[in-house]
């Protein structure tokens, strides 16, 4: 990608050139990727791969130590500490590989949670955390605690209090992680759906099996091809913090070089 | 050695926290040591000694407290799992925990040891001319076994204290909220009727005494039964008013900051509400006597005993807070994940001091007021 000043238009979010280190150690290195608006992106990657740690710099979550990311035509890499903050509260949701629920909140109030971070009356958040609650079929839990619920419930209500707000974007780091095989797929559709329905754009991470070496000959099992994601747009594969050519499902006339390789 | 090694390499604000413990100690062992010299400055008196030396057991228990708080926040969660890894179970870690206490709590002895032969005159001469040895049976010879006896005793007590502590349960399990508090209001009915009691036995004790008594005359019996009753009262209304705060803050439509300051309160409140109400009844102690008798009682054993118990109790909801405050890390993590800035949380950590003191202030001015009452004539 040459040096380019501004973003393509359809373009939500854009970063060129990331490097980040996670801990001392090296997580990105010349990550460049652009995210096109209502577009449903898979980044898949092994563990420790640098998913997370790319997903927290386009996310504004982490500044990355060299290159750029813009959202629209901010520039998140330069926004003070306070804008960015404000920024990822009302536009970005976030769902973790782990619930990560404030465990003194009921489910709720911990779905309503962005809209209450961001001044929304008691009210109108709760009847907007219950609808999502609903939704994603843990309304009957919503007045209990996250050490009341099951794993794949509280993952639930994490996915609720992502959409509550009806953020621009939302990042999904290995959001079906806790889950059982059966919910995953109904979870993931139910994601997809609604980010469809509201024209939300989703970044998604998912663990790709590149499982143990196994004898030649031997066909991969069937649970362990690529990620499983019904309804995404484009794939890409984060190799020891470097994208690789990636893959889309939707035929589109920019897909054949969606992402740069450049270092 | 495995403890040793790890007290060794701790972190900065571990180390503080040792060293916290070592100087409690120290102050504690201090005290005993000079009870001790009171006692043989006057071998045909044993009475006042003994006072001496039942005053030393409230310093004594505070630095218990505070050496049971610093236990049971290390080994840290990170350092636990690493050391679990490493194959040390449940009985292991109350094993490095009893013998961390004890490295803290025998130097502390060790300093006021030293300290207290100095002041004697035993190491290089007699210091500042002699006049630091006074009541410090400077001119006698200091019995060996009752000296070690003493300054072995709070070691003892906090190492058996840690370990029945630790071994009674693992501290508070998970950040799942999974511990709810249980019989908290209960506390609140049982602290204002032994307050009232207390005032009571206070005021019945003092009617015969002679208006303005000094400490001497003042500390009768009755009235420090009916003080102790008060202590005792408002240690038990600490859970209770911690709870409340995190009541009100939660009441009236809640924003993100009320609630996520009200309900960490809530949760916390069995935990954080006994160290608070130690704290509060320390206040009002030091408050009452400082009403009634002023610079009456000050003298280097009774400065040095009411700054070991203000900073042992100020320490231990310190350490716990701070306990609370790690397993919260996740949490807060999340919180940052979705967007909450640094300020939001800073503000309602701030609430979660602001509000319980709030509500303890007027109630220890209102408790320190009324027990000076019959004393004050």
């Amino acid at each position: 990608m040459s040096a380019k000043v501004a973003p393509p238009d359809n373009d939500v979010l854009w970063a060129r050139g990331l490097d980040r280190a996670h801990r001392g150690s090296p997580a990105l290195a010349g990550v460049s990727i652009a995210v096109r608006d209502g577009e449903i992106l898979v980044v898949a990657g092994a563990r420790g791969s640098g998913k997370t740690t790319l997903l927290r710099c386009l996310s504004g979550r982490l500044r990355p130590d060299a290159g750029e990311v813009w959202f629209n035509s901010l520039p998140l890499h330069v926004l003070a500490p306070r804008a960015r903050d404000r920024l990822r509260r009302d536009r970005f949701g976030w769902v973790g590989s782990t619930p990560e629920l404030v465990p003194e909140l009921t489910a709720w109030e911990n779905a309503a949670l962005p809209l209450l971070l961001s001044g929304v009356s008691g009210r109108a958040a709760r009847r907007t955390a219950l609808e999502w609650l609903e939704r994603l079929d843990v309304g009957d839990h919503a007045a209990k605690r996250p050490a009341a619920l099951l794993q794949s419930e509280r993952q639930r209500v994490a996915i609720a209090r992502s959409l509550v707000h009806q953020p621009t974007v939302l990042f999904a780091d290995e959001p079906t992680a806790p889950l059982h095989r059966h919910e995953r797929t109904a979870v993931l559709r139910t994601l997809t759906t609604a980010a469809r329905t509201h024209g939300i754009t989703v970044v998604l991470t998912a663990q790709e099996p590149l499982g143990l070496p196994r004898p030649a000959g031997t066909p991969a099992p069937a649970d362990r091809r690529s990620p499983e994601i019904p309804d995404a747009d484009r794939f890409l594969t984060l190799v020891d913090g470097r994208l690789t050519a990636g893959g889309s499902r939707s035929a589109g006339p920019r897909d054949t070089a969606p992402c740069s390789l450049s270092a | 050695m495995l403890a040793l090694r790890l007290i060794r390499g701790a972190r900065p604000t571990a180390q503080l926290r040792r060293l916290l413990v070592a100087l409690a100690a120290g102050g504690v062992g201090f005290l005993l040591l000079g009870a001790l010299g009171y006692a043989l400055d006057h071998p045909g008196d044993p009475g006042p000694a003994l006072v001496r030396l039942l005053w030393c057991l409230i310093p004594l228990a505070a630095v218990v407290q505070l050496a049971v708080a610093v236990a049971r926040r290390d080994p840290g969660a990170e350092q636990r799992a690493g050391l679990d890894a490493a194959g040390l179970g449940p009985a292991g870690l109350v094993r490095l925990a009893a013998v961390s206490t004890a490295v803290s709590m025998l130097l502390g002895s060790a300093l006021a040891l030293l300290v207290f032969l100095h002041l004697r005159g035993d190491v290089t001469g007699m210091p500042f001319d002699g006049s630091a040895g006074d009541g410090l049976a400077a001119r006698r010879d200091l019995p060996v076994p009752a000296t070690l006896t003493l300054l072995l005793l709070p070691p003892t007590a906090a190492v058996v204290a840690t370990a029945r502590a630790l071994r009674a349960g693992p501290p508070a399990a998970g950040a799942d909220g999974g511990r709810r508090r249980q019989g908290v209001p209960v506390t609140l009915p049982w602290g204002a009727a032994l307050v009232a009691t207390g005032l009571t036995v206070e005021g019945y004790a003092a009617r015969d005494l002679p208006a303005g008594a000094g400490p001497s005359e003042g500390m009768v019996t009755g009235v420090l039964a009916g003080w102790l009753l008060i202590a005792a009262g408002l240690v038990l209304a600490g859970p209770a008013v911690t709870e409340l705060a995190g009541r009100l803050l939660t009441a009236w439509r809640p924003g993100a900051v009320r609630l996520l300051a009200g309900r960490v309160l809530l949760a916390d409140a069995g935990r954080l509400g006994g160290p608070v109400g130690v704290l509060t009844a320390v206040a009002w102690s030091a408050l009452t006597a400082a009403l009634l008798y002023g610079a009456e009682l000050l003298g280097p054993f009774t400065v040095l005993g009411a700054l070991v118990v203000v900073g042992c109790s100020v320490g231990t909801v310190w350490v716990t807070a701070g306990r609370g405050r790690e397993e919260r890390v996740a949490t807060s993590d999340g919180l940052r994940d979705l967007g909450a800035s640094v300020g939001l949380l800073r503000r309602a950590a701030a609430l979660r001091v602001a509000v319980p003191a709030l509500l303890l202030l007027p109630l220890v001015l209102a408790v320190a007021r009324l027990a000076t009452l019959p004393l004050a004539g």
